[in-house]
């Protein structure tokens, strides 16, 4: 069995969700990860790899964060054989624009239909309803669970009717019928809407939901439901077959499912002193996030909103995955980062009590929260890096001495 | 042990800093249950080296309704015997969430230190900043340290840093259940506090019979004789306290339970704002809550009203010391000014009639109950981690109920006859 070679891009303008992507790959055991930010995927990091999978955000900021290069290596990844899976603002960025930045990415003719000249009147969720386009707005017209039906073309396999979560994905239309593997069909009771129910409609239902377009020797997958979302099981299932799909004749996958070079094994007294380490700081973190959570305060880094509850999201990432190192006879890691990973927590319980002391003292948190985001992307990286790595040497088939 | 434990022991050594693990063997859970049953056991095991232990009961922080109490043992300087304190409010579920079952605290610490108990944790933290002050400050320096206001803390003031054989160990602002003088015990070992915290959850080996057998006893045990019954007063004259209501009802701002306990046996008091006040008090450290029947059976036999008593209580809290010692010595030296009370904590010296002669802390007041029957009915709440005072006046708290909770709880078979032996060997009866 080979397993592709994922890069998870967790870089500028990427929000919380590509941790989504890494819990579905955790739980179908592809362990073979890597985490790239906007200076490492300019820097060749998807040489070697099977797959690119970009989550949620801010499309502008990513867009510009990977800037011209970026878009290069992405364009010269998915011509010579690579998959890119874009899941909402991921499914944004690859689709044909005018827009600065944005349109170094023209990969997909397919248009937006949630694309609107006049803004349509917001019926809840004001902050979270639209963001401007040019002399445009996009806008969203609903959030939460919708109903999308597959069209029965390959990778996905027979039609049928299944629930995935939109948040702020897209709605698309494409000339080729054959690229829409998914089409929105219906809402659901938990469906919010965010606009008059007529324009929900007739903005969304009977919408491309997942494209998939061929670009040279690879492909794109477009998501505008985020069918890598951990409650939705059918949707991953459909996702991870989708990429398996398109991935299974790439030279490069994976068969032993690691690359040992420069890495070294921490056992011992040693490894348990650094998961020990690790476990200290991010219970201390997320005892106060949670108390955090108590509070309504808001932030607004670039282009979104962030709450407190998003802190927490980065931490059980970390934490639920450390009784699985606690467990294993040795971590991998490459040399330094036990040190780097243990430095990294404990700043971030430093940031996170320093935004709970500012909040008490009604200071002003915001450059602190945008530190601390910035950290737990960063920590969290490492971590999952040490993490995966260590899996894979326990259950990929690397064999050791 | 793989239900309704975090499946670990702590032992800590404040002389070397050394924290060690062991796992909660599923035997000894068989042959003690919990609670202080296994304090019991684990401090004989280390009592050579003068050990304080925690624990929480086999209940604790579950549903089953009074499941608040947590337990510290150890060998009281005022009876000289190896005894047990509860600690309720959300301190003892507090305990049973922070990934520990229980913790042996051996040896002394060279400099002052705190423990800092977090998540399967166990941090010792250096104390400097906060030795010599009082509880309260201890409290806020903790929580705003760490950043959470949840924190719950097991704490002395100087009344412990003295050594003072009259020291309590407080939990959060309030006297705790520490009749006994653990805060000095604390204080010898240079341990200015113990901060829990745990977000870990516990698992119920059969939950859905489990969940449906705790709504069954709650809806029982809230239709029985403690149905409609709120605060501090009206359990005191359930107990026998004469015209207690009437002294503290006038003050009184609000009742207060502690976890998952279905009646409010605490109350909180206004003494220098009107006890009707409903907006949030702009006082910096508004009223004081009541969680201890019997120093205000005392100070009210003493002639101090009811507001001059609060505010010894308060200071009490403050400083550490058992407020019913407090007022036994004073009633005793004639002593009834408040003032003057408050003057002379620091002078103050035991023994005191008001420890008693059980190996249970005096805190849950026996009033005009039957002692041996009272014996009894503590040492199972302390097995299983139950209120006392609650689990004393709630018939409807079997102790077949309670093994059975405890069984489905857990899986394991757990006998009347188990319970008799455990109840045996900690009452020493």
């Amino acid at each position: 069995m080979t397993y592709p070679k994922i890069a998870i891009y967790a870089g500028e303008g990427a929000s919380h969700s590509w941790l989504w992507f890494v819990e579905l790959f955790d739980r179908m055991g592809f362990y073979d990860l890597s985490f790239l930010t906007e200076s490492t995927l300019k820097e060749n990091g998807l040489m070697g790899k099977n797959v690119l999978a970009m989550s949620g955000g801010d499309t502008f900021a990513i867009a510009k964060g990977l800037g011209k290069t970026g878009a290069q290596r992405i364009r010269q990844f998915i011509q010579s054989g690579g998959l890119y899976m874009g899941s909402c603002a991921g499914a944004y960025l690859p689709l044909n624009s005018s827009k600065e930045f944005l349109n170094l990415f023209n990969f997909v003719p397919a248009k937006i239909t949630n694309l609107s000249r006049s803004l349509p009147k917001p019926l809840r969720l004001k902050d979270k309803f639209c963001t401007c386009y040019g002399c445009s707005f996009i806008f969203h017209p609903v959030r939460e669970t919708v109903q999308v039906r597959t069209n029965g073309f390959a990778p996905f396999g027979n039609p049928g009717t299944l629930l995935a979560p939109l948040f702020g994905g897209p709605p698309m239309t494409i000339s080729n019928p054959a690229s829409v593997l998914a089409t929105y069909t219906g809402f659901t009771d938990k469906t919010l809407f965010l606009v008059d129910r007529a324009l929900a409609e007739n903005t969304v239902l009977g919408k491309a939901a997942v494209i998939r377009e061929k670009m040279g020797a690879g492909h794109l997958h477009l998501y505008g439901p985020h069918f890598e979302h951990p409650h939705f099981d059918r949707a991953n299932q459909l996702l991870a077959e989708a990429m398996y799909w398109d991935t299974r004749t790439q030279d490069n996958a994976s068969t032993a499912m690691g690359n040992p070079d420069a890495e070294v094994a921490v056992s011992g007294k040693q490894a348990e002193n650094l998961i020990r380490a690790i476990k200290r700081e991010i219970s201390n973190s997320r005892i106060v996030a949670a108390g955090l959570e108590m509070h309504p305060v808001q932030w607004v880094i670039g282009d979104k909103i962030y709450d407190p509850g998003k802190i927490r999201v980065f931490l059980e990432a970390v934490w639920a995955r450390l009784r699985y190192l606690e467990k294993a006879n040795r971590l991998w890691m490459k040399p330094g980062q036990d040190v780097e990973v243990v430095t990294q927590t404990s700043n971030l319980t430093s940031l996170v009590r320093d935004i709970k002391r500012g909040l008490d003292q009604g200071t002003n948190t915001l450059e602190t929260a945008r530190t601390l985001f910035l950290e737990l992307r960063r920590n969290c990286t490492l971590f999952l890096h040490i993490y995966f790595r260590t899996m894979i040497h326990q259950f990929g088939g690397i064999h050791e001495g | 042990m793989e239900y309704l434990a975090s499946d670990k022991i702590a032992i800590v050594d404040l002389g070397s800093g050394d924290i060690t693990e062991e796992e909660l063997d599923e035997d000894l859970v068989l042959e003690k249950i919990g609670g202080a049953g296994i304090t019991r056991f684990l401090y004989d095991r280390f009592e050579a080296e003068d050990p304080i232990v925690l624990g929480s009961g086999l209940l604790t922080g579950s549903l089953v309704p009074g499941s608040a109490l947590s337990v510290m043992t150890a060998k009281s300087p005022l009876t000289d015997k190896v005894s047990h304190v509860p600690f309720v409010l959300d301190a003892g579920m507090e305990f049973k969430y922070s990934g520990f079952d229980y913790m042996v605290i051996k040896g002394t610490s060279e400099k002052p230190v705190y423990l800092w108990v977090h998540d399967g944790i166990a941090d010792i933290n250096d104390a400097g900043e906060v030795w010599g002050k009082d509880v309260w400050a201890a409290v806020d320096y903790v929580r705003e340290f760490m950043g959470d206001d949840l924190i719950q803390v097991i704490g002395i003031g100087q009344a412990g840093e003295s050594g003072s054989t009259l020291a309590t160990t407080c939990v959060n602002y309030w006297q705790g259940g520490d009749r006994l003088g653990f805060g000095s015990l604390l204080g010898k070992k240079n341990l200015k506090l113990i901060g829990l915290r745990g977000m870990g959850l516990l698992e119920i080996a059969e939950p859905e019979d489990f969940v449906e057998d705790c709504a069954e006893l709650v809806s029982a045990v809230k239709s029985g004789p403690l149905q409609g019954k709120k605060g501090i007063a009206q359990m005191a004259a359930t107990l026998g306290a004469e015209n207690m209501e009437d002294w503290i009802d006038p003050l009184t701002h609000r009742h207060m339970s502690c976890f998952n306990t279905p009646f409010p046996t605490n109350s909180f008091v206004f003494m220098d704002e009107d006890p009707a006040l409903l907006e949030e008090s702009k006082v910096e450290e508004p009223g004081f809550l009541l969680t201890d029947i019997h120093p205000l059976t005392l100070f009210k036999r003493m002639g101090l009203s009811a507001k001059d008593a609060f505010n010894v209580l308060k200071g009490c809290a403050k400083y550490g010391i058992d407020a019913a010692a407090v007022a036994e010595l004073s009633e005793k030296a004639g002593n009834t000014s408040p003032e003057d009370i408050e003057k002379s904590l620091a002078q103050l010296k035991g023994p005191v009639d008001s420890a008693g002669n059980s190996v249970f802390s005096p805190w849950a007041w026996v009033g005009d109950q039957d002692p041996q029957a009272w014996e009894r009915r503590q040492a199972v709440s302390y097995i299983f981690g139950i209120h006392p005072l609650f689990a004393l006046l709630s018939s409807e708290l079997t102790e077949a109920k309670l093994l059975d909770l405890a069984s489905l709880g857990t899986e394991l078979e757990l006998t009347q006859e188990t319970l008799d032996e455990v109840v045996a060997g900690i009452t020493g009866k």
